[in-house]
């Protein structure tokens, strides 16, 4: 009788409990699947729609948002730089390339929750393709850095990790077009403070 | 001996039961997606303007510093939608999200008619009742068929520094959002 209880609260406790850990296990730790990456940046875009798999959408459930959709744009974020170190606001970075065809992009510095960084003064972390200035050629460079850049700056406070985002509106990119063969902006370390 | 590995069997079937039941439920049971929050502030047809610091946390805001956004809760099974606004700001784009506040459709400024908003979302019921017979007032509207019958019309506008800061609230705070019963 004893046996048969212990035998049943075995069953319940691995089933309820396995089940329950190998959950949050997928969802907190395993990487997402279903990701397009180019250099340092990554971006989802099937999570939030019908399309993705049923990991990404529970963990989509439980971090709620409103996801861009494909006629809208795309997002990519960056952790690392281009060497795969991971991005810090004590360091300088300069951000350079090709950037694929879009009406336009934002561009800004996050903390690891993804909110945008707190300004410094009146100056946002933030920059839009039509406010960059640009070479004879069409291309740009744009400074990250916790100290005044001449040119275009972006300007990061405080220290520790960040993300940048970089945000295509109105792209071939997001509706699926030759996501492989995509080319985005290098990010180059180029000091650090202290 | 053979009672505890069946018994052990059993657990590790019950935890891949229960893996599933919670991964497929889950997103039925969030509190935290779009639908939830906008519910909570929000009337069905109600625009609201996504104000950073009056709804900073109870709406998702989009975190992007240049975009704005507006959004309405509709109920399809109370007619069709129709969504419309005025005025002129550099890029606008819509989404429809579901009750989970997945992205079901999105459609930007480019896809319309010189640039107007002006949609009418249906269901395929309601598509064919249209169809089936002429409707002169429905002007230059853009029909949207989805299967969604409860869900979110979130706009999108890109506001480029803080002189655009005006025309994006007139275009925000102008757009409407309707049922139009179906006669």
């Amino acid at each position: 009788m004893l046996k048969t209880l212990f035998l049943t609260l075995l069953v319940l406790t691995i089933a309820v409990g396995g089940g329950a850990a190998s959950v949050w296990v997928m969802l907190e730790e395993a990487g997402p699947v279903g990701a397009v990456s180019a250099g340092p940046w990554t971006a989802f875009p099937s999570a939030g729609t019908r399309e993705a798999d049923p990991y990404s959408r529970a963990r989509f459930a439980r971090r709620g948002g409103v996801p861009l959709g494909p006629s809208e744009g795309i997002t990519f974020t960056a952790g690392r730089d281009s060497n795969g170190r991971g991005l810090r606001r004590e360091c300088a970075y300069r951000i350079a390339g090709a950037m694929p065809a879009s009406r336009f992009w934002t561009f800004y510095a996050a903390g690891p929750e993804g909110a945008l960084l707190p300004p410094f003064k009146r100056r946002r972390a933030a920059l839009h393709s039509q406010m960059v200035l640009r070479q004879s050629d069409n291309s740009f460079s744009i400074a990250v850095s916790r100290h005044p850049m001449p040119s275009n700056w972006l300007a990061v406070t405080g220290e520790g990790p960040m993300q940048l985002v970089l945000t295509l509106f109105d792209t071939p990119v997001a509706s699926g077009a030759r996501v492989d063969e995509l080319s985005l902006p290098r990010i180059t370390r180029t000091a650090c403070d202290g | 001996m053979a009672r505890l590995s069946y018994a052990l069997l059993l657990g590790l079937v019950g935890a891949g039961i229960v893996h599933l039941a919670i991964l497929f439920l889950l997103p039925s049971y969030s509190v935290r997606d779009a639908w939830t929050r906008l519910s909570a502030v929000a009337a069905p047809y109600d625009t609201v303007r996504f104000d950073r610091e009056k709804l900073a946390g109870k709406v998702p805001i989009p975190a992007d510093p240049f975009i704005e956004a507006a959004a309405c809760r509709f109920d399809l099974s109370r007619g069709s939608l129709h969504v419309h606004g005025e005025g002129s700001v550099p890029f606008w784009s819509m989404s429809l999200y579901d009750h989970q506040g997945l992205n079901v459709f999105s459609i930007s400024d480019r896809a319309t008619p010189d640039g107007t908003l002006d949609f009418i979302v249906l269901t395929p019921a309601q598509m064919q009742h249209v169809r089936s017979r002429f409707a002169p007032d429905l002007g230059q509207s853009v029909f949207i068929e989805t299967d969604v019958e409860e869900g979110i019309v979130l706009l999108r506008v890109f506001v480029p520094d803080e002189t655009w800061e005006g025309a994006a609230t007139v275009f925000l705070d102008g757009i409407s959002c309707e049922p139009r019963p179906l006669d």
